[in-house]
């Protein structure tokens, strides 16, 4: 991931399994929240009425199941990628705080003289990967008592299943949101989406948004600089 | 008019008459273990002063329905008589009126557990036959007079009536149950015990999650609705400032060419 492709201006910055691994992913996300709509919300439900309704949850379970494949495609193909995820997105320290008080200034204007340097993670990128994992563990876990729990759990943790799997897919409904306008729509924002189609961002993009990252990478440039 | 049912276990004899009955008149799958109606028998005491109780276990057609509030496709709903219905062309199988009934009545048939195909039954009220006039079929089967079907009213003064005489016959913790539990239930009971004693719920209570349900739907489209909103603004500002700097940042580069 962290691999130099010599004599290029470019930085490898999202391998290949992860890559997959993201798509996968989508897939599987985008099928779960336009299921899950269908039963949540009132005035779709006319719609998963009687054997649509079968089709509609059907589709909701080969969801979560993309979704639970990608998971472990990540684990078991790029293990070492997997745990320095997980490892960024539960670090955290002055330098969110500080990010967190300029970044209204820059979504708005564009203004980045207050943006603290950041790593191969900026803390806005932390707090939705983070977001996503903690959800994922949530909606999984409660969808499976709902799933298989039927009689054999008390009526109580049933009950409470629907309504945390509920909360959880609100919230990361709403991140999800966040992360598509960011990736498509923000003007300021169109490099991310080679990086995660292609792979690679250009090395001057890295250098400057994520300047903790590249100085991990090219520690003497750096201090010449 | 509400419609009710007064079922009397001490008028019972166990003869499952209005079970087989009921599978009959609602075509009821055979060899599942799904009822409409079932008869069940509570034992109590020890050797060999040993007691049964049989009580009629099936829908109580509450007028506070967790069921009916939590069914997403409004396959269960209320008739103008007061009692429940269940569409089984609108069910999906989703089965939560299956783990928000307080009596946990109704019965999911899951026809595959991989793909969730499923459909929920509960008693029907006979509604069709209700409909034209006549009475439940359990009611019509019983030979004993243990389950009389009726306007709810009446049955209520009848159910009175008849707790009373259980009393005076030395039944002191005889009782009606039914008329006030959930809103008022349209199948009443006479009980010669507490009702723990027959396995009926003491205080059934409708659960607390359905309306934390409904207050979350309102959060969720207040919540996506903020955010859609709130990034449409952030669209609209960032693309105009981005755009204005991106120019003076050009037009600076041409000056110091």
């Amino acid at each position: 991931m962290n691999k130099k492709i010599k004599g290029s201006q470019f930085l490898v910055i999202f391998s290949f399994v992860q890559r997959l691994v993201h798509w996968v992913n989508f897939i599987g996300f985008m099928l779960l929240m336009i299921t899950g709509a269908f039963l949540f919300a009132p005035p779709l439900q006319g719609l998963v009425v009687g054997p649509a309704g079968w089709l509609s949850r059907a589709g909701h379970r080969w969801g979560a199941i993309i979704v639970g494949v990608a998971a472990v495609l990540y684990v078991f193909f790029d293990p070492k990628g997997f745990w320095r995820s997980m490892k960024e997105i539960f670090t955290w320290g002055e330098i969110d705080w500080k990010w967190a008080q300029a970044a209204p200034r820059y979504y708005f204007y564009g203004d980045e003289s207050g943006m603290p340097p950041q790593g191969r993670f900026n803390t806005g990128q932390k707090i939705f990967y983070l977001t996503y994992v903690i959800t994922l563990i949530i909606l999984g876990a409660t969808g499976l008592v709902m799933w298989l729990g039927k009689g054999s759990v008390s009526p109580t943790l049933f009950q409470w299943s629907v309504l945390l799997h509920d909360l959880a897919a609100i919230v990361i409904t709403a991140f999800f949101l966040v992360h598509l306008y960011l990736a498509m729509a923000h003007p300021a924002m169109r490099p991310a989406m080679d990086a995660i189609r292609f792979g690679f961002l250009p090395k001057d993009y890295v250098k400057h948004h994520h300047a903790r990252y590249y100085e991990k990478l090219f520690p003497q440039k750096s201090k010449e600089a | 008019m509400a419609k009710a049912m007064l079922i009397d276990p001490s008028m019972c004899f166990f003869c499952n008459a209005c079970s087989v009955e009921c599978k009959q008149q609602n075509s009821v799958p055979i060899g599942k273990n799904v009822f409409l109606t079932q008869m069940v028998i509570h034992e109590a005491g020890k050797f060999p002063k040993v007691k049964q109780r049989f009580i009629k276990r099936a829908c109580n057609h509450c007028t506070d329905a967790a069921c009916v509030d939590v069914c997403p496709t409004r396959a269960l709903y209320h008739h103008k008589d007061g009692y429940v219905v269940l569409d089984q062309s609108r069910c999906n199988g989703c089965g939560y009126c299956s783990q928000f009934c307080p009596f946990q009545i109704p019965q999911l048939e899951i026809m595959d557990t991989f793909s969730g195909t499923a459909r929920s039954h509960k008693c029907t009220f006979c509604a069709e036959r209700v409909g034209q006039g006549y009475e439940t079929s359990c009611a019509a089967a019983c030979p004993f007079g243990a389950i009389t079907f009726g306007d709810r009213e009446k049955l209520i003064a009848q159910g009175q009536a008849r707790v009373k005489a259980l009393q005076s016959r030395g039944a002191t913790e005889a009782h009606l149950y039914g008329e006030k539990e959930l809103g008022g239930l349209h199948v009443l009971y006479v009980l010669e015990q507490r009702p723990g004693y027959y396995g009926l719920p003491e205080n059934p209570r409708y659960p607390a999650i359905p309306k934390v349900l409904d207050a979350v739907k309102v959060l969720g489209y207040a919540a996506l609705g903020a955010t859609v909103v709130g990034l449409g603004v952030n669209w609209v500002i960032a693309r105009r400032n981005i755009r204005a700097e991106e120019g003076a940042e050009k037009e600076e580069g041409k000056s110091h060419e």
